[in-house]
């Protein structure tokens, strides 16, 4: 399988990034015709490392070959030209463009070589790749009129279009249903099986175990081993990945329906951005000390719900109640004095004001109650910022760093400590712990658990099935704007089915 | 018939709006790869200025003297261009407190006005001036006559702009590549686009339509120096790119649409007519329908978005973490 | 070989100083070479436009009236700009302030009434005439989303077509009809003494008089400063001005803090123009090249931006600006070039901005290796 000559070959990678070091001395070889792994925990440097291997970033030091010939990219157009083709975690396609003119965008081979361009010219190719690698989408779409997994579709064809021999994909799966990813990881044998080489990103170990060759392991910036999948466990993986024995947090998930329900909603109708219905006619309740987790694909309206409940979009429709008091439709002030926290999905936009204090952001919202007359109360804001900075294990200089520095999973403390320390009798967690490393998704964890344990309704919405299996009292999916709650005791696959549309049963399309 | 005030008001509202429509056509080059740039007014300005100025000390024939003035003034303004992009597309300084700071530097108080006062521009008249192309008997023509063949070179070519302009931003490779930088440069310079290449020609260019605008209007509508003679054209020109919803064949409509309420005050003046209570009304009709259209604009705010790029006043940096 | 720009970790705090200084140097320098360029001789230019602004005799009397309604902008536009709300109609808010405030001043002064109870309507009336010009683009950007930057722009265009009409092209109020001048050349009508406002003379340099003015303006700087700092209508303004998802997420109602913060700056703004009428025209003045002519509203964003939207250094700065325009009035015509402040300005600005990303982030110079990539030949150059 492994050529004499490694198609991929990267020696002594060094990227510093101001205050980090995201490769240290990486070696990285892959071959063509492999599916290739690269493993690691978030922060472990393999997104970094692939940045470099397409041109976005120049490493500091260190050596890449293609083929055997040495290259130094020192933009995205020569890796491109050298065939080396990446699918980004966030897609990098002109959401305003068709798919047809995102294919030609940047192409120097076919039809968008010429001056004068035709994005009609393209669309038999469009279809001849789709069919071939089953990744079936139509040339003349919108992207936004796509969904996500029909977007990382074209992100494929973009880069089998530019007849990529070498094929990173970041993340591909998180945005995908169970079987969605099968039939991705089917499509990569396929690409592999042609001779070219698949480098596959990712933290999840099943994910690996399934669909590689071998599996090169990163941790703390640093290469640790390569192996053959076949000669590698789940468990060995996952040691060499963590370097600890990992202690994931699982609980006996159980309805209670002797709880008082805290959480109500009715029949809530909701629009997205684009003024198109995302949220159609929910309801659920949640009641005290429960955690009601939303599992779905990104993009079928579990934003809206969650801003809706939390008042930071009007709903067109329906009720929320929150312990039996009704909720104004968007108006996050009332919703959040009703007793509703909020750890929303966009952490840095949202969840705090980057640019502002620590302290500020901790008292983002209970300022109001810390006032004499018009006047802050300054001293108390920073007592309780220091306190809370210990209590949450933050780590930062103090209460006065400006929040944007901190790391993803420390500005994820901050948002919980902020919304904890308020005692909200309903919380909601957008994706709380994505992009976070081990140690501070097993924190957030902890924390979701303490508050359910303390008698806080929690509604957890994730795309982590994992996540949601590992924490849930009770499952939803969330498709196209409608929610349905599974059985106890369901079983991955019938979760991922209905987060395909599908009716648990029904025979798959 | 010709001399119908609706006629006289096309006729000369094509007249006043080219410099709107040639501005406008700069601004919504640069817009659509992602940069604002609010120094229209200080662009227009020192084009105006350096144009007069070409023509005033260029000794040769009306023709060559005003090509060089055309391109004197669209370097000049590229030249003004250039500051803006640096601070904003090298720099990633804030877009609008830069392009503030252009029309400081360049405006009424600024650079046009030193160099009109050191060249002792404003003693006299243009000493050549654009006129209509088309021979008298032609002009005379009833309707087409006075609004198809009444106008200058510069109309004609503000025309040709138009159509090269939507053909270049809809057919041709660079016109999807600068399409794909203002909508998502992360998405452009991932396919090899260079994103502050595209960025820099076309904030330059946007600059030198601007000249051009200030010239055509010292050398073709009121051909003389005045200090601040572009009386807030600059700032139109960018409302209008919001009312065309970056599209160039909507620049040119809004632009005679604006060019035909600055001539109604002095035709209507000259007629003898009074439209509403007093000249101050007609004399602020131009910026009090810019703010109205602006908030009819707006207020469908499903459809102005539709129209904006989406990465328009954002700066692109690739290797920030 | 290319720069890199790399974020901080710590911003170091000597930088908020170095730059601005920094800037206001460079600007010097860069204005020398066009001096030098057209032909005038740099350093004695600047001797020149030092004497006229801070040294000879009656230059800061001069510089203080200069420099009272630029601290009035130039507050104005830090109030609005560090919330990001764009307010660039500080200029057409202080004519519509000028106006309201001379009307409150010939009405109730013509009347009779106590010279501090004049004054003090003056001011009241100032203010609201700012706010409500101000209110105009707050209205429109709160309730329609109309971009700030360009009606509040439009509307000082109208304002000053306004001040105009007032007293050149109608039998207003503010005009004076009587009197043989009046027939000659239109004029405002002037202030009663009881509106007139005091001043403070020190009797240096031939005496200067500290304006009543000046003193709103520091007044306004202190009420400003605590507003931001101490408030918590000031908590909600920098949490809006930082992100406007954090602030509706935290329960700011965004509309209503937009309202306010465009009437608070048109305050300022206004009441610099009632200051202007009171402290030193004493009479709108209409004239296309008075008032209109002096662009202090424009001025004012240079001096925001300069002083970091810090309203005690908005103060600082506008004295230090006011000293540049006061020279550049004084000495127009006579062998100065005209335009030269302007520039000066324009260049001062350009180069805080590109300060300001010294501030944030570290610049570093990277010698690239020129690309080998294989299949290609090598980039020329």
């Amino acid at each position: 399988m492994a050529s004499a000559v490694p198609a991929v070959s990267m020696v002594g990678i060094t990227k510093r990034f101001p205050g980090v070091i995201a490769n240290d001395q990486v070696d990285f070889e892959a071959a063509s015709g492999e599916v290739h792994a690269l493993l690691g925990e978030n922060g472990a440097g393999k997104t970094t490392l692939s940045h470099i291997l397409t041109g976005l970033y120049r490493a500091d030091e260190g050596t890449i070959s293609l083929h055997g010939k040495p290259v130094a990219f020192t933009s995205p157009r020569e890796a491109i030209d050298n065939g080396v083709g990446m699918v980004h975690q966030q897609f990098r396609l002109v959401s305003r463009f068709t798919v047809a003119e995102n294919l030609m965008l940047g192409d120097r081979r076919g039809a968008g070589r010429h001056f004068r361009i035709d994005p009609g010219a393209v669309d038999t190719q469009v279809r001849d790749l789709g069919e071939r690698y089953s990744l079936g989408v139509d040339p003349r779409a919108r992207i936004w009129q796509l969904s996500v997994g029909e977007q990382q579709r074209v992100e494929i064809l973009k880069a089998l279009y530019q007849e990529a021999r070498v094929l990173i994909l970041d993340e591909p799966t998180a945005v995908l249903t169970p079987r969605e990813a099968d039939l991705l990881f089917a499509t990569l044998r396929q690409i592999a099986g042609e001779g070219r080489t698949v480098i596959f990103i990712s933290h999840k170990l099943h994910e690996v175990m399934a669909v590689s060759d071998r599996v090169t392991v990163l941790r703390a910036g640093k290469a640790l081993a390569t192996v053959q999948t076949t000669d590698a466990t789940a468990q060995s993986l996952a040691t060499l990945m963590v370097g600890r024995d990992i202690k994931p947090v699982t609980r006996e998930g159980q309805a209670r329906p002797d709880s008082p329900p805290v959480l109500e909603v009715e029949d809530l109708w909701a629009e997205g951005d684009r003024g198109i219905t995302a949220v159609k006619g929910v309801s659920l309740t949640v009641r005290a000390g429960e955690i009601a987790a939303v599992a779905g694909v990104s993009g079928n309206g579990q934003r809206e719900l969650a801003e809706a409940i939390t008042g930071l979009r009007p709903y067109t429709k329906g009720s929320i109640r929150v312990k039996g008091k009704p909720v104004r439709a968007g108006d996050a002030r009332s919703a959040f004095e009703a007793g509703v926290g909020y750890v929303p999905e966009d952490r840095l936009g949202t969840g705090v004001a980057p640019s502002l204090s620590i302290a500020m952001n901790l008292a983002l919202k209970s300022f109001r109650n810390n006032c004499r007359g018009p006047f802050l109360r300054l001293g108390p804001m920073r007592t309780n910022a220091e306190h809370e900075i210990s209590t949450f294990e933050i780590k930062a200089s103090g209460p006065d760093q400006q929040t944007d520095y901190l790391s993803g999973g420390n500005l994820q403390k901050v948002v919980i400590a902020r919304e904890f320390s308020a005692s909200p009798s309903v919380l909601v967690a957008g994706s709380p712990t994505r992009g976070l490393d081990v140690s501070a998704v097993e924190q957030v964890h902890s924390f979701l658990l303490r508050a359910a344990e303390n008698g806080t309704a929690v509604l957890l919405i994730s795309e982590d099935l994992d996540e949601i299996l590992a924490l849930h009292d009770r499952i939803f999916v969330m498709y196209e704007g409608g929610l349905s709650e599974m059985p106890p005791g369901a079983s991955v696959d019938e979760i991922g089915l209905r987060m395909a549309g599908q009716a648990a049963g029904a025979p798959p399309a | 018939m010709n001399n119908s005030l609706l006629i006289v008001l096309i006729a000369s509202g094509i007249a006043y709006g080219t410099p709107l429509l040639y501005a406008s056509l700069g601004e919504l080059l640069a817009e659509r790869s992602g940069v604002l740039n609010l120094g229209v007014e200080g662009m227009m300005l020192v084009g105006a200025v350096m144009g007069f100025w070409t023509v005033q000390r260029v000794h040769t024939s009306a023709g060559i003297a005003l090509t060089a003035a055309i391109l004197v003034a669209a370097l000049a303004g590229a030249v003004m261009a250039s500051i803006h992009a640096f601070l904003v597309i090298t720099l990633r300084a804030s877009q609008i407190v830069s392009g503030l700071a252009l029309t400081i530097f360049a405006g009424a108080a600024g650079l046009s006005s030193y160099l009109g006062n050191d060249l002792n521009l404003s003693d006299a008249p243009a000493r050549h001036t654009f006129h209509a192309v088309f021979p008298a008997s032609m002009q005379r023509w009833s309707v087409i006559g006075p609004i198809v063949f009444g106008q200058d070179i510069l109309v004609y070519v503000s025309w040709a702009c138009v159509i090269a302009i939507w053909l270049y931003l809809s057919r041709t490779r660079p016109g999807l590549n600068v399409r794909s930088v203002g909508e998502s440069p992360a998405a452009a310079d991932t396919m090899g686009i260079n994103v502050t290449s595209y960025r820099y020609a076309h904030t330059l260019a946007g600059g030198a339509f601007a000249g051009v605008a200030g010239a055509s209007i010292t050398l073709a509508i009121t051909p003389q120096w005045v200090n601040g003679i572009t009386g807030g054209a600059g700032w139109i020109a960018i409302a209008l790119v919001i009312f065309a919803f970056w599209r160039p064949e909507l620049c040119l409509v809004g632009a005679y649409f604006f060019g035909a309420l600055q001539a109604l005050a002095p035709q209507l003046q000259a007629r003898h007519i009074s439209l509403g209570p007093t000249v101050l009304w007609t004399n602020a009709l131009p910026y009090v329908m810019t703010i109205v259209v602006l908030v009819v604009v707006s207020s469908g705010t499903a459809r102005s978005r539709l129209g904006a790029p989406a990465a328009l006043g954002n700066a692109y940096a690739r290797e920030e973490r | 070989m290319r720069f890199t720009f790399e974020r901080r970790l710590r911003q170091p705090g000597w930088l908020s100083l170095a730059v601005p200084v920094a800037s206001v140097l460079f600007a010097f320098f860069v204005a020398g070479i066009v001096l030098l360029a057209t032909g005038h001789n740099p350093l004695s230019t600047y001797r020149q436009l030092f004497d006229a602004a801070f040294l000879q005799t009656g230059s800061l009397n001069q510089t203080l009236i200069v420099a009272t309604p630029l601290a009035f902008t130039g507050l104005a536009a830090a109030a609005a700009f560090r919330m990001k709300l764009f307010n660039i109609g500080a200029e057409g808010q202080m004519y519509i302030g000028a106006i309201t405030g001379a009307a409150a001043g010939l009405y109730l002064g013509g009347n009779g009434g106590s010279s501090a109870f004049v004054i003090a309507a003056m001011v009241v009336m100032g203010c609201l005439g700012g706010t409500a010009w101000a209110l105009i683009p707050g209205v429109l950007r709160a309730f329609c989303k109309t971009n700030e930057i360009l009606t509040s722009l439009l509307l000082n265009y109208v304002a000053g077509l306004l001040l105009t009409y007032l007293i050149f092209q109608s039998q207003s109020y503010w005009r004076e009809t009587k009197g043989f001048n009046a027939s000659v050349f239109p004029t405002g009508k002037e202030l009663p003494p009881s509106a007139v406002w005091p001043g403070w003379t020190i009797h240096v340099q031939g005496g200067i008089t500290l304006p009543l003015g000046a003193g709103f303006a520091v007044a306004a700087a202190v009420v400003l400063w605590v507003l931001y700092k101490r408030t918590r209508f000031g908590f909600e303004a920098q949490v809006l001005g930082d992100s406007d998802r954090a602030a509706r997420y935290s329960g700011v109602r965004v509309r209503r803090k937009i309202l306010a913060v465009m009437a608070l700056s048109g305050a300022i703004a206004g009441l610099g123009g009632a200051s202007q009428v009171g402290d030193f025209a004493h009479s709108v003045d209409g004239d296309p090249n008075g008032l209109q002519k002096l662009g202090y509203g424009y001025t004012g964003i240079v001096i925001a931006a300069l002083a970091r939207y810090n309203p005690y250094a908005v103060v600082l700065v506008a004295f230090l600006m006011g000293g540049l325009e006061n020279a550049g009035n004084t000495l127009q015509g006579a062998n100065f070039p005209a335009g030269l402040v302007g520039v000066i300005q324009g260049i001062i600005l350009f180069s805080a901005l590109g300060g300001e990303v010294l501030i944030r982030h570290r610049v570093r110079i990277v010698r690239t290796k020129r690309g080998v990539a294989a299949t290609e030949p090598g980039p020329a150059a």
